[in-house]
């Protein structure tokens, strides 16, 4: 077909010549559309090596750091110090229970005129409370150069009474107070100002009247309260020792450090002589052994002093622990005492002892005055914990969704459920957090306070943060992942099973569970790491709600740990790192957090891709 | 020979010049003031006077004096007072060093308001934070663990606590760490068991009370008698002159005292 118009066109040849022009650097256009995009695409490959490279910079400095601080640690004597130190403080547990005892028993005589008193305490804090801005206003009046007005000062005091007389007719009457006593309490808070300096007449009556049977509740139980006086008074010599030794170390490190920062700063700063300066300290372990020998023994005579019975069965059974746990605790003192003729501040600290401090230390403290310790257990421990509660309640929700719309919804209901649950992604996980702090934490504690619901372990809960709570967030946030890749599974289920199931008469029900399901178990196992790797690499729902406790869970309370606070990997880098000094031992252990983080969830990434690939193979 | 003489001259340039231009007060010392109060002085104080730059590291209230000796600072900030032998270093050395008491550094512990609990001795605080004492029982409250509300390690607080009231001993590893004082008072309100300490200015909040320790109360009115407070300082070589007398006289003004206040500190004028 020819058309007049056509001759007015470039002739083939002189097109394809303008095609070679367009030839950039040797490459035609093709070539260079295929190339941007291959660039494109392996900027990510890029970016992904550059962030392993800067973390595992950053971070491998950590050990030689960290060696560097726990060898000053030993060598400047800090460590010796806490050989004894340590385990002392397993004295103070001992004096906890003891102390429980003593006031459970003290609370059977005493209680009642306790909690008369309190509850008459309690009501003027809230007439004070009610009247606080007309007290401030007459006491401001008072202290006014020169006076204020006669008449100004009538008024504020007529107003501070009139405050006053509607608080106190507010008042509820308490149980433990008669009702004349209750009246009376009224008209004498009807008369507090700030020019009344005296306690209510009643209030000091009740007082002088707790302090009395307080007295006589210290004379009836007085075997108990002296025995664990002088059970808390028994290691105060050895106390005392290791404190002075303590501040010897101290300033041995003080010294190192400071010396440290100047480098090349001060001529004068020679460098420590750890020998000469642990002398002071080693000298001593004849004088620690005597002083710990001393404890144990003031330690059993307090402990044989105490009578068999307290006042309450609780308290009873709070001294037979006490006693049964003592001969262990004296047990550990007494082989720490033996270790200190063994310890040597010249023994090297190896990088193994370095990786053990870290990856099994038990203690995280940072910004300390004596000593900082990486322990990454406690923070391993929340993470993983939140993260299993988290899929352990994200799973079957998103899977029995996955099922439901796949298998059973009609189209309208698909077209609407699969969009929902998708949207929940859209929500920033901050406002999550939110939540977690002004809605669910007080509905969950309130639910744990239904007395119906008390023979769930862990309920009555005490934290509104913890790492249930924050783990709900989390599964919440986890549903859509899993249920998206749950749902391809399904889908991913090859026709011809189904058609076969069908075809032997299987009922829906039973194609379902015992065809489809099984056929996409490895798909589901994915999707449920997947949903895994998003829980646990979730920073802002974990630092908000679980609570930030840095304490390896407390196991023995049974499932009800689960409604304990707890710390995150995630949530100490994002706590700690905005004021940590850059290249400080903190800095590189955050880092470090970062790389077992990152080693984590490429682990949880890479064990998914597996279990697609065997779902893939058992396809074709 | 010739072309040898513009290299001093062309460092003289580079360094000269610029710090003609523009006055860098160093201001090294005492974490506690340094992390918050000092560096929004120091922004307030560029907005007024303009034409001045800061350098503001804290270190410690130790690294105050040691930097004023040798001249690596204007001004030293110390949340404590000048130690005797440090003193004694400074008239050795002929130097006069000048003492500035700016704010009072005030914490205060609160406790659920349903908490029977309304007085605490030292030992007693220092025990419940250490983690020694683990149940309200055991200070005369209603049977029941203690739940403790700190700061988070990064604040000044959580380390002046340390100082004030617990003999720099660790925080016990039932304490949980909080992100601000707002936080810390909204938890310590919910809960019947918890107990936390603020900022001054932060102390009323809803659901809880102020506990006294020893029967002391914090307030700007009784600063001095109460435990945990404590004055702060800004220490300089000599009677002050020109940019730093003038930063200092700004810590004194009402905007200065307002920042101050802002902070969770107590002015001086108001601290009796």
């Amino acid at each position: 077909m020819k058309d007049p118009a056509s001759t007015s066109r470039p002739s083939v040849g002189s097109l394809l010549l303008k095609s070679q022009r367009r030839v950039v650097l040797g490459l035609e256009k093709q070539r260079a559309i295929r190339l941007f995009f291959a660039a494109t695409s392996s900027v990510a490959v890029i970016v992904l090596v550059l962030i392993m490279l800067f973390l595992l910079r950053e971070g491998m400095d950590f050990l030689p750091t960290y060696r560097h601080e726990l060898e000053i640690y030993r060598r400047a004597g800090l460590e010796f110090c806490d050989i004894l130190d340590r385990p002392l403080a397993g004295h103070q547990q001992l004096c906890s229970k003891l102390r429980r005892a003593a006031s459970a028993s003290l609370n059977t005589i005493t209680h009642t005129a306790r909690s008369r008193r309190d509850a008459a305490y309690e009501q003027m804090r809230e007439v004070e409370e009610a009247t606080s801005l007309q007290h401030l206003a007459l006491s401001e009046a008072l202290a006014q150069v020169p006076p204020a007005a006669p008449d100004e000062l009538t008024r504020l005091r007529q107003e501070m009474h009139e405050a006053a007389l509607a608080a106190t007719a507010a008042l509820p009457q308490p149980a433990v107070l008669t009702a004349a006593e209750a009246q009376q309490l009224k008209q004498e808070l009807a008369l507090l100002g700030p020019e009344v300096t005296d306690l209510p007449h009643l209030l000091a009556a009740l007082s002088t009247d707790y302090i009395r049977v307080d007295m006589d509740a210290h004379a009836a139980f007085k075997p108990l309260v002296d025995a664990v006086e002088a059970f808390e008074a028994a290691p105060d010599k050895l106390h005392a020792l290791i404190d002075e030794m303590k501040k010897h170390a101290s300033e041995t490190k003080a010294r190192v450090t400071e010396i440290q920062n100047t480098v090349g700063g001060r001529p004068h700063a020679e460098p420590v002589d750890f020998a000469r300066s642990i002398t002071p300290l080693t000298d001593r372990i004849p004088e620690l052994n005597a002083k710990a020998g001393e404890y144990a023994l003031l330690a059993q005579q307090a402990a044989a002093a105490l009578p068999a019975q307290a006042g309450t069965p609780q308290a009873t059974e709070f001294l037979a622990d006490m006693r049964a746990q003592l001969p262990a605790h004296l047990a550990a003192m007494r082989e720490a005492a033996a270790g200190l003729a063994a310890w040597n501040f010249q023994k090297p600290v190896s990088y193994i002892d370095v990786i053990i401090a870290f990856f099994f230390g038990d203690a995280w403290i940072t910004n300390s005055s004596w000593q900082d310790f990486f322990g990454f257990v406690p923070l391993l421990a929340g993470s993983v914990l939140i993260a299993l509660i988290a899929v352990l309640i994200a799973t079957p929700v998103s899977v029995v969704a996955a099922i439901y719309t796949n298998q059973f919804a009609s189209e309208r209901e698909q077209e609407f459920i699969k969009p929902v649950i998708e949207f929940i992604q859209a929500i920033p996980s901050v406002v999550l957090g939110f939540i977690g702090i002004s809605l669910l934490g007080d509905a969950i504690k309130g639910v744990s306070e239904w007395s119906w619901l008390q023979w769930v372990p862990g309920f009555p809960i005490q934290e509104r943060l913890n790492m249930f709570n924050a783990a709900c967030l989390l599964a919440l946030m986890a549903v859509p992942t899993m249920y998206s890749l749950a749902e391809d599974a399904l889908n991913n289920v090859p026709r011809a099973f189904i058609d076969a199931s069908d075809a032997l008469g299987a009922t829906k029900l039973q194609t379902v569970f015992c065809v489809i399901v099984p056929a996409a178990r490895s798909g589901i196992a994915a999707a449920v790491l997947l949903g895994l790797g998003r829980v646990i690499g979730e920073t802002m729902v974990v630092l908000l709600v679980a609570g930030n406790r840095i304490a390896i869970p407390d196991f023995s309370a049974g499932p009800g740990v689960i409604f304990q606070p707890a710390h995150t990997l995630t949530g100490i880098i994002a706590q700690e790192l905005g004021e940590v000094s850059r290249g400080s031992a903190h800095w590189q252990a955050l880092f470090m957090v970062g790389i077992v983080l990152f080693v984590i969830s490429l682990l949880i990434n890479w064990c998914a891709r597996a279990f697609v690939r065997s779902f893939e193979r058992f396809k074709s | 020979m010739r072309p040898l003489h513009f290299i001093p001259l062309l460092f003289m340039l580079g360094t000269t010049v610029p710090a003609a231009a523009q006055t860098t007060l160093r201001l090294r010392g005492s974490d506690t003031l340094g992390a918050k109060l000092l560096p929004q002085m120091a922004e307030a104080f560029k907005k007024q006077a303009g034409k001045v730059s800061f350098d503001i590291a804290a270190e410690g209230s130790s690294t105050a004096f040691t930097n004023l000796l040798t001249d690596s600072a204007e001004i030293g900030m110390s949340s404590r007072k000048v130690k005797p032998d440090e003193g004694a270093e400074f008239r050795l050395k002929g130097r006069d060093l000048r003492e500035f008491e700016i704010a009072w550094d005030v914490i205060v512990i609160i406790v659920n308001k349903d908490n029977p609990v309304s007085d605490l001795k030292k030992k007693q605080v220092l025990q419940i934070f250490t983690g020694d004492i683990r149940d309200w029982s055991e200070v005369g409250g209603n049977p029941g663990m203690i739940s403790i509300y700190t700061r988070n390690t990064s604040s000044g607080t959580y380390k002046d606590f340390m100082e004030l009231a617990m003999k720099k001993r660790e925080y016990g590893t039932n304490s949980q760490k909080m992100a601000g004082n707002e936080q810390i008072a909204a938890e310590v309100g919910a809960n019947p068991h918890g107990i936390g300490y603020l900022g001054l200015a932060y102390a009323h909040a809803k659901g809880t009370k102020i506990v006294t320790i020893d029967g002391a109360i914090p307030s700007t009115a009784d600063v001095k008698k109460y435990p945990y407070a404590r004055p702060t300082f800004l220490y300089t070589n000599g009677e002050p002159t020109g940019r730093t007398r003038e930063f200092i006289d700004f810590c004194y003004s009402p905007v200065g005292e307002a920042i101050v206040t802002k902070v969770g500190f107590v002015p001086k004028s108001r601290a009796k």
